[in-house]
């Protein structure tokens, strides 16, 4: 097993977009797997007495059809099997918290960018955390780059600090020059 | 010296007095002795009697008595004159002294209520400058500190005013950007760490 993974490791398989992180490689894992043991009965099965193919999901099909793979080949399959099984065990995995829900062409974008920029077999998991109001927090293995808006102002405090500064002290020469002149009551109404 | 004076003026006159009254005793109480014996000597007894009868003897006794009234009653007099010179005297010897030690009690309770107040006064004066220095050191520290105070919290306020602003800021926007207006700004700072990550990501766990 060992050493299909090595071979599926050594050959350059691409990743599609569709499969965004972990979850979607065991699912495949699954599938394919069961793919296998349907094909496996049906050899043993009388011909024509088969039942009908189970259909694919779309990421299999993406996956197959981007690496120009046969399922209906073992051999592809256990290039596909021990590809995926790398990918569990060593592809870097990226957490990256939104405040939002993000949406798939979202999170498509940005795993296009994580795949051509950072790694190309990287895997994204992506958490929720509404106190970021904007921007994200990157998690990897050992660090945490804090991406967010807040974290943004608290770089640029100083900034506010400034304005805050230059703010209060125009308006207290603003007041004195506004200032309305103090009404003197006439005499003749006092009496 | 006046008390013995005074003493020896009672003794004088008590001593006088018991003479006196020896003598009345004397006087009065004497009986001639009887000598039987001799006849001669009690006819002489008996003249004796005879002219010293009971109603001479009594003449004699009432003239003794009297005598002996007026020199008590002269002597009381010279004593009483006495007594009351000696106790005029003694009351303005007495008085002389008791006014004397007065005057010196007085003179030194004076002289020790001015000294206690002079004291009084050097330590109440002490104790003002005391408290005036104290005062002064307390007012100076006082002030350093509320100056450092008031700086301090100017500055935790400014601190505080930012995190305070930031948080209502972030806090108002919350949700309200969309995610995929954030896509630029959040690939802009993925870029900006890209070196960072790609490190840590090949550098592996």
């Amino acid at each position: 097993m060992e050493h299909k993974q090595d071979a599926a490791i050594s050959r350059q398989f691409v990743l599609p977009t569709l499969i965004f992180g972990l979850p979607e490689v065991r699912r495949l894992k699954r599938e394919l797997e069961s793919l296998d043991d349907f094909l496996r009965q049906s050899t043993i099965r009388d011909p024509g007495r088969q039942p009908q193919l189970p259909r694919l999901s779309r990421l299999c099909e993406a996956l197959a059809a981007e690496n120009g793979l046969n399922l209906l080949q073992e051999a592809d399959r256990q290039q596909l099997q021990a590809f995926l099984g790398s990918l569990e065990g060593q592809a870097p995995t990226l957490h990256i918290s939104f405040a939002a829900d993000p949406s798939s062409a979202f999170t498509a974008k940005i795993v296009t960018w994580l795949r051509t920029q950072i790694h190309p077999y990287a895997l994204l998991q992506v958490g929720l955390q509404p106190t970021i109001a904007a921007g994200c927090i990157v998690r990897t293995a050992n660090k945490e780059f804090d991406l967010s808006l807040g974290q943004e102002f608290i770089k640029h405090e100083n900034l506010l600090l400034q304005a805050f500064e230059a703010e209060a002290v125009l308006p207290v020469a603003q007041a004195a020059e506004a200032a309305p002149p103090q009404p003197t009551i006439p005499t003749a109404e006092v009496a | 010296m006046s008390i013995w004076w005074l003493a020896l003026v009672i003794g004088a006159i008590v001593s006088m007095g018991s003479g006196f009254i020896w003598l009345a005793l004397q006087l009065g109480g004497a009986k001639p002795r009887k000598k039987a014996a001799d006849s001669f000597e009690d006819a002489a007894k008996e003249d004796v009697e005879h002219i010293f009868n009971e109603e001479f003897r009594e003449e004699l006794r009432n003239r003794g008595r009297l005598h002996f009234e007026k020199i008590l009653g002269e002597n009381a007099m010279f004593l009483q004159q006495d007594l009351r010179l000696t106790t005029a005297q003694l009351n303005d010897y007495m008085k002389g002294e008791i006014s004397k030690d007065l005057k010196e009690a007085f003179a030194n309770y004076q002289n020790a209520i001015t000294d206690a107040k002079q004291l009084a006064v050097e330590s109440i004066e002490k104790t003002k400058t005391a408290i005036d220095e104290e005062r002064a050191g307390l007012v100076a520290l006082l002030e350093k500190e509320v100056g450092e105070e008031k700086e301090r919290r100017i500055q935790q306020f400014d601190t505080h005013l930012a995190q305070i602003v930031n948080h209502y800021v972030l806090a108002a926007i919350g949700n309200q950007i969309d995610l995929n207006d954030q896509l630029e700004y959040i690939l802009n700072e993925l870029e900006a760490n890209k070196a960072a990550i790609i490190k840590d990501v090949r550098g592996g766990a």
